[in-house]
């Protein structure tokens, strides 16, 4: 876009000076007139490389087709500068801004996505194995396809979990209105202890109908807390009826269609500016992804 | 203490699923437990106790109606948690008044530091 409009520029001046040369007469003509002028408009720069000769015709070519001297004048009171010109460079350099910002946050993120792929085997993610609060099992293969939004937490939790899942609708809403059905959400148990699938799925239809929850037995459930690098701390033997609390870390995960690790998103981030997240990351992804 | 020591309130008793878990609080109980709690804190407050943990017996005899409520609504471990995270949530507010007084200029949340604020709350 830059050197387009430089060599447009460029192409200006020896057209100039062609027609310069078919016009002596005229060009000497505006020079009489309008001696004080051509000494103003001289660029300082060029008259190094540019005869004097050139420079003052450079500023004082009259187009063909002026009916009267004063029109000429007026026309060439500004020199070659108009505000056809201005606006054309505000124009170039508003745009230019904007598609470089533009561009350099889309690298920005791609660099986030590309630094979390990791090298070989995955940071976070990885093989799993569990129970969808349908009772049919799910693996990290079920993810796969589209993007994915990994929530882990425990049913009994006191406060930080259900207003993190009230977000996470927020999120799955303003994902869905812009991208479609590109993005499953999904909710890992802690608690495999309490949390069974029909305790799941009456605890997260109160959220949201989307979200699909997971559970097993209590080392599925520490390996893929492994996997995702989260905080696991549920003891293996609890009685049952059992009052106790689940320490775990609070990240939404963001998994991109082919089952890698995108970003984490954290308790801070808004709905809004979480969902901003995800949607530009959707945006980017150029492969397959599957939005029935 | 005398006047709920015969009858210790108990909170509502899990009801376990048919496929052997146990059923979280919905949306209202929780709703009705966060009540319990924010009546309970609000004494707590005019009385001038932040950590009603340690100070258990002045918080028993001042606020003894609320606190049965509390206890009521909520589940025990529940109840232990809102109140270390009310003294947890106190002395933040306090470091960061201090950390503001020295002249220390927040982080902008939501940009920087993410990692690090979003594991240290916890639950």
């Amino acid at each position: 876009m830059a050197t387009s409009f430089a060599r447009a520029l460029r192409l200006i001046e020896p057209g100039v000076c062609r027609q310069c040369a078919t016009q002596p007469a005229r060009r000497t003509f505006a020079a009489v007139q309008n001696p004080k002028r051509e000494i103003r408009s001289r660029p300082a720069t060029q008259t190094t490389t540019l005869s004097q000769q050139q420079v003052r015709a450079f500023s004082f070519i009259p187009k063909r087709g002026y009916k009267t001297v004063q029109e000429a004048k007026s026309r060439h009171k500004s020199g070659p500068f108009s505000w056809q010109a201005g606006l054309l460079f505000l124009l170039a350099g508003a745009g230019l801004t904007v598609y470089f910002r533009y561009e350099k946050a889309r690298m920005a993120r791609a660099r986030i996505a590309e630094a979390n792929k990791g090298i070989g085997r995955p940071l976070v993610g990885g093989p799993f194995h569990l129970t969808d609060h349908n009772g049919k099992e799910f693996t990290e293969q079920n993810l796969k396809g589209k993007y994915s939004l990994v929530y882990f937490g425990f049913t009994h939790c006191p406060d930080i979990c259900p207003e993190e899942l009230d977000k996470m609708a927020g999120m799955l809403d303003q994902v869905k209105e812009k991208h479609g059905e590109v993005l499953q959400p999904v909710f890992i148990s802690c608690d495999p202890a309490r949390d069974t699938p029909e305790v799941i799925r009456r605890y997260l239809a109160e959220f949201h109908p989307d979200l699909l929850g997971m559970t097993g037995t209590w080392q599925e459930v520490k390996d893929v807390c492994k996997a995702y690098r989260v905080y696991f701390s549920t003891p293996p033997d609890v009685k049952p009826g059992q009052d106790y609390l689940v320490d775990h870390s609070i990240y939404f995960y963001l998994m991109d269609p082919e089952g890698d690790f995108v970003e984490a998103i954290g308790r801070n981030f808004t709905v809004d500016a979480a969902s901003k997240v995800i949607n530009d990351h959707i945006a980017d992804w150029r492969g397959k992804i599957n939005k029935g | 203490m005398g006047l709920f020591g015969s009858s210790q309130p108990s909170p509502p008793q899990p009801e376990p699923s048919r496929d052997g878990g146990y059923v979280a609080p919905d949306r209202s109980a929780r709703a009705v437990c966060w009540e319990g709690r924010d009546s309970f804190f609000k004494c707590l407050d005019r009385n001038s106790i932040i950590d009603s943990v340690k100070e258990d017996e002045k918080a028993k005899t001042v606020c003894a109606p609320e606190l049965k409520k509390f206890e009521e609504a909520c589940a025990a471990s529940w109840v232990t948690y809102f109140k270390k995270r009310r003294v947890m949530e106190f002395q933040r507010d306090l470091t960061l008044k201090k950390l503001s007084a020295e002249g220390a200029t927040p982080m902008d949340s939501s940009t920087a530091g993410g990692a690090g604020s979003a594991t240290l709350s916890g639950k």
